[in-house]
């Protein structure tokens, strides 16, 4: 889905973190950003509120879907 | 204080939410630092009235352009964190432990500043937060080169101007400083300080009128 920003280009990023070692990174959220270190200082404004031992940001275009709700299985 | 009044006034919902959480990790670093000085046995300063109010005058009047915002962000937090450093590799023990969480946070209001720098012309607003740091930062051979020279700070002047162009990608950096009128207290040659309204509430007098009389 295309945004209309201020920015010239900006790209979704998925939020992934985790309280503890023993537990899973999973998603927390999604931050947009013209590029990677302020999408990195969004997705700490944004979802620090917890004290999470880990947290990383990808480019959702990075990721690869096998498959997602409403798609042909 | 200052990024707080762009909490919902940025060009972007994220810029917002970050806006008010630097705004909270700045005072949540001022109480730091004024525990610190308490520590080393500094009284806390005035702040009865705006005339003894130490600060910038980037600082005094509430910025009118998100240009303004960027140009305190990517070059006045850079400064105040490069002071920050040089004073967790200093000699002091107390600030090399205490200031370390702040420069975490500090990180992030760079990664910030940097980028907004690269997306908004902030030219002449740039150029004044430099020319204000450098004054800041103080002339050759004043206090902060003592500090250094006795090891409290990990930086002499120069070391700071050089650090702060390189933070600034390079930037060519203001020429002709003026020191007339320098304050080495306040650390700003311009005259006049801080509005009234802000001070009011730095004071704690906007929270005093719902106080109960006699509170």
């Amino acid at each position: 889905m295309p945004y209309t920003r201020v920015h010239a280009e900006v790209q979704e990023y998925d939020v992934f973190a985790r309280k503890t070692r023993v537990e899973p990174l999973h998603q927390v959220g999604s931050v947009v950003a013209p590029d990677d270190n302020l999408a990195m200082a969004y997705a700490r404004a944004t979802y620090d509120e917890e004290r999470w031992v880990e947290m990383m940001i990808v480019p959702k275009a990075a990721i690869i879907s096998l498959w997602a709700p409403g798609g042909d299985t | 204080m200052r990024y707080a009044e762009w909490c919902i006034a940025a060009p972007t919902l994220e810029a917002d939410i970050a806006a008010a959480a630097m705004g909270l990790d700045d005072i949540g670093h001022s109480r730091v630092l004024y525990g610190s000085l308490r520590e080393l046995g500094t009284p806390d300063a005035g702040t009865d009235d705006g005339a003894s109010y130490a600060n910038v005058p980037f600082l005094d009047r509430p910025w009118t352009d998100w240009s303004e915002f960027v140009a305190a962000n990517a070059v006045l937090d850079s400064a105040f964190t490069l002071m920050m450093e040089a004073l967790a590799n200093g000699n002091v023990d107390v600030l090399r432990t205490r200031l370390k969480k702040m420069l975490q946070e500090e990180r992030y209001h760079t990664l910030h500043g940097r980028s907004w720098m690269q997306e908004v012309n902030a030219g002449a607003a740039l150029e004044r937060a430099w020319t204000e740091s450098l004054q800041w930062i103080g002339p050759e051979n004043s206090d902060v080169d003592e500090l250094h020279r006795a090891g409290r700070l990990a930086h002499g002047v120069r070391d700071l101007r050089r650090l702060l162009g390189e933070r600034l990608d390079g930037k060519t950096p203001p020429s002709g400083l003026e020191w007339g009128g320098w304050e080495p207290i306040r650390r700003r040659t311009q005259p006049g300080g801080i509005d009234q309204a802000t001070l009011d509430m730095l004071r704690g007098l906007a929270e005093k009128r719902y106080m109960p009389a006699g509170g």
